[in-house]
């Protein structure tokens, strides 16, 4: 039973960072029916912009993250304006797939943006501590501490602001019928643009704790991104509460599947949970299958 | 027969003129390879335009059904020492019933649900090829891992043509890629005119209508893109053959999208998008050779900026020039109105 | 805001709209006075959504003019129609369905920043419309629906408006519901509430309304007071079926 300690760390530090990473993925699926391929590149944006900000800059810890946070939401604002919008509003009928597309291309952009500016090899990130508090048997590194106790921080700080406040209550109102949001006098764009720089926010913050236990690289994100995509299906596009639940379930999942059979069948594994939750549940775990957008 | 029916196969027939008449003009066997190339990816991008612009499945498994069909040809190849000429078509059908199993899988959700899950196989089967390291055979000394490992399969058979036209082998080759290009269109061309091309007509423009009449749009969407695999997979054995070599690579993001990009930058939901995309987009990328580091970034913005800015592509935009200079000269055939595809 | 009582509240002025290439409404006008409670009767399908739709800036003018307090509000896009002061309490009640129902109100108070103010209009609601008080805590979804209706006229009286634009308001409700839904109405009308009303039976306004306008086909076919309508044996069989 001398796996369990080792499962439940990994995989709930997995979990906290791929719930991170889905809930700005979700928020911007569930307000505007948009699947952004460039999600992924936002934490990879956050990771290099602290990087940058603690040993290029010499700044200390929390201005190298509030430069991450400022990082992902200018990008995302820059999402919306230049890419997002124009598209909604030429062709709404197909915005569902073309944004797919127009975002793989900013992500493809950007990306390589990173790549010519920091060049491929793998690089440290600063923020990071060392050290373990020694649980009786097993190891629990400060480093993965740090992580949880931050992404359980920002989804609680993300769910008071989106109950609490009458601009977190006019998104999720945007998002539940837009065109009642509009009756009510609600600048349904602005709100967009909102849930844009929010979500590219989260993903920058996201983007620092990813790579402060693993290691920056251009392609940082693809692998959190693809991770969020399987945990927004599995519990229904656009539900918040339940990606959260299933990137902790299915991390656990994956960490143990990891610890049993090695690290290459933790994806598969995902993969096969996924097909067999949505041959049940078309619509997700906690999905609605008539849910769609305006 | 109306003329806009005619306007396609006389394409057609300009476009395969052009690809015959090309090996007696140019002597170059560097263009002749490129050309080839492009041609590989028309071939795929006319496949995954019919799933996604006339069949409205958004599929990221494309290229995983390419990359299937090629190694398939290479391990039928390397594992039972087929002939690469029977290996092709086994190849083919083999990347049908993969195909089956992933429509079956994904393709009863809908829109962005298919996409992901589409990504997520192809994710998956490129992860466990490349971290495939326990050893299969011994070559020689060497180990060799079932799926080819990170490096994937060489040498492992040839087409011939090396030995009948010696130096001439690269045009032999290209008339075969040319060949399989030719019988895709026509497929492609007969699948959207069709009765399966009618049923999607009558799904988009009236879904209730067309469900009551027994029209099952899986179904529909299962069966193109059972077909559409034959052909993909097919040229995932044709591209193997020629090079004599099948890796990973082909299954990576950016060459999924390179596909993408070429749908959408050509027009989407236009028979000839494609290949106006690819004949584009390889001339691009040959031209920003010279800028060598900064091809994928160009890319990138091509892709974001033509899905911005003209959704229709280069197609829709010739179309909508097109349609403007004919509203100026109302005397000009207005039967010509190409402008629906197909 | 004190507004002289013969000028009009709302003015809509040879109104042409629809959807993609055909014209719903073919040049609709009509005005609505301070205090005043105007019907618009006409059968499904006919464009009485449409007109309220095009008022509130949900769907494009293609030509004509909407005015309010004299301000000309068309062409503005929904949000600033709103801030402007049209109310719109939208067919099928369109909630925020994963809200409780005092989220819902208080959406509809999203542009008024004065608490005490949202407060006092809460409470109004409330003492108006008793059984939302009861509810406040539900999910909108779970509710029925004349309790939905009820959230959505709720909503619309948290707006700071002058004009209160009503979308069939006894759309799929059992009879017995529909009385106390048009009891509320009589009581906003009595209150001094300016609405514009969109009925399918004339019958159920008749009471209420000051004038009806009867639209068949995007246009205006009659209009006058509801008793000489209902009089008018030839127009509701024509029209309305009998």
């Amino acid at each position: 039973m001398e796996i369990i300690g080792p499962v439940l760390v990994s995989g709930i530090t997995t979990g906290a960072l791929y719930a991170l990473a889905t809930l700005g993925l979700s928020l911007v699926w569930g307000s505007l029916g948009m699947l952004n391929m460039a999600h992924g590149t936002l934490l990879t944006l956050g990771g290099y912009a602290a990087f940058t900000a603690a040993s290029q800059l010499g700044l200390p810890v929390p201005l190298a993250v509030l430069a991450a946070t400022a990082v992902g939401g200018v990008i995302g604002a820059l999402i919306f304006v230049l890419v997002a919008y124009p598209l909604s509003r030429r062709s709404p009928e197909t915005f569902e797939t073309t944004i797919m597309i127009a975002t793989f291309g900013v992500a493809l952009t950007l990306e390589n943006a990173v790549l010519r500016l920091y060049g491929g090899q793998p690089l440290g990130q600063p923020l990071s501590v060392g050290g373990a508090i020694n649980l009786g048997g097993f190891a629990l590194p400060w480093q993965n501490l740090i992580i949880v106790v931050s992404a359980i921080a920002l989804m609680g700080a993300t769910a008071l602001f989106l109950t609490r406040t009458k601009a977190g209550r006019a998104i999720r109102a945007t998002a539940q019928n837009p065109d009642a949001a509009k009756l009510m006098g609600v600048p349904v764009a602005r709100v967009y643009l909102q849930v844009l720089i929010l979500s590219g926010m989260l993903a920058g913050v996201c983007g620092v704790l990813v790579s402060s236990i693993t290691q920056l690289s251009p392609s940082l994100g693809a692998d959190p991104m693809l991770k969020a995509f399987i945990m927004c299906v599995v519990a229904g596009l656009g539900n918040l509460p339940g990606a959260i639940i299933t990137s902790f379930g299915l991390a656990i999942v994956e960490a143990l599947v990891q610890f049993l059979a090695g690290a290459r069948w933790g994806f598969p594994a995902l993969l096969a949970i996924v097909i067999l939750v949505l041959i049940r549940r078309p619509g997700g775990l906690f999905g609605r299958v008539e849910v769609r957008r305006l | 027969m109306k003329r806009e029916d005619l306007a396609h196969p006389l394409v057609g027939l300009v476009v395969l003129a052009a690809a015959i008449a090309l090996p007696f003009y140019v002597d170059s066997r560097y263009v002749i390879g490129q050309v080839t190339l492009g041609l590989f990816y028309a071939i795929v991008a006319s496949q995954w335009n019919l799933l996604f612009g006339f069949s409205g499945v958004f599929s990221l498994a494309q290229m995983a059904l390419f990359g299937f069909g090629g190694y398939a040809t290479a391990m039928l190849c390397f594992y039972f020492g087929l002939n690469i000429w029977a290996a092709m078509p086994l190849a083919a059908v083999a990347t049908v019933l993969f195909s089956l199993v992933i429509g079956a899988a994904c393709l009863r959700l809908s829109g962005a649900y298919t996409a992901l899950l589409t990504l997520a196989v192809a994710q998956v089967m490129y992860l466990l090829i490349v971290t495939d390291t326990d050893c299969f055979v011994m070559v020689g000394t060497q180990c060799r891992q079932l799926t080819g490992g990170a490096v994937g399969f060489a040498r492992f058979g040839d087409l011939g043509t090396r030995a009948m036209f010696k130096a001439k082998f690269l045009v032999a080759n290209y008339a075969l890629v040319v060949a399989l290009f030719a019988i895709t269109m026509v497929f492609t061309w007969a699948i959207i005119r069709g009765p399966i091309g009618l049923a999607f007509r009558a799904l988009r423009d009236n879904p209730g209508c067309a469900m009551a009449r027994g029209i099952s749009r899986f179904q529909m969407q299962l069966l193109v893109f059972g077909l559409s695999a034959f052909f993909t997979g097919l040229a995932g054995g044709l591209y193997a053959a020629h090079f004599n070599a099948i890796g990973p690579g082909v299954l990576s993001f950016s060459q999924l999208f390179f596909i993408i990009a070429m749908v959408v930058v050509g027009g989407i939901g236009r028979l000839w998008g494609p290949l106006v995309g690819a004949i584009v987009l390889v001339a691009a990328d040959e031209a920003m050779r010279e800028i060598g580091e900064f091809r994928s970034l160009g890319l990138g913005i091509i892709i974001a900026a033509v899905m911005v800015l003209m959704p229709n592509g280069l197609i829709g935009l010739f179309e909508s020039i097109w349609n403007r200079l004919r509203t100026r000269n109302p005397g000009m055939t207005a039967e010509m109105s190409g402008e629906t595809p197909a | 805001m004190v507004e002289p009582s013969n000028s009009p509240c709302l003015v809509v002025n040879g109104l042409v709209t629809g959807y993609d290439g055909r014209n719903v409404l073919t040049g609709i006008s009509l005005s609505v006075d301070p205090g005043e409670l105007v019907t618009v009767v006409g059968p499904n399908g006919h464009g009485k959504s449409t007109l309220l739709r095009a008022i509130s800036g949900l769907l494009p003018v293609r030509k004509g003019s909407i005015s309010l307090n004299g301000r000309v509000i068309s062409g503005q896009p929904a949000h600033r129609v709103a801030a402007n002061g049209v109310i719109h309490v939208p067919q099928g009640d369109l909630l925020f369905a994963g809200m409780s129902v005092l989220e819902n109100l208080l959406m509809g108070a999203y542009l008024d920043s004065d608490q005490a103010a949202v407060a006092r209009r809460l409470e109004e609601v409330f003492t108006l419309l008793p059984k939302l008080a009861e509810r406040q805590t539900q999910i909108a979804a779970s509710l029925s629906g004349g309790e939905r209706r009820m959230v959505g006229i709720g909503r619309g009286l948290m707006m700071n408006g002058s004009v209160m634009l009503i979308d069939e308001p006894s759309l799929g409700l059992a009879p017995i519901i529909i009385e106390q839904i048009y009891e509320v109405i009589a009581r906003l009308k009595a209150s001094g509430r300016t609405i514009l009303l969109v009925e399918e039976n004339p019958a159920r306004v008749a009471d209420i309304a000051d004038r009806i306008h009867l639209l068949d086909n995007g246009a205006f076919v009659w209009s006058g007071e509801p008793a000489v309508l209902l009089q008018r044996d030839e127009l509701l069989a024509t029209y309305l079926g009998g």
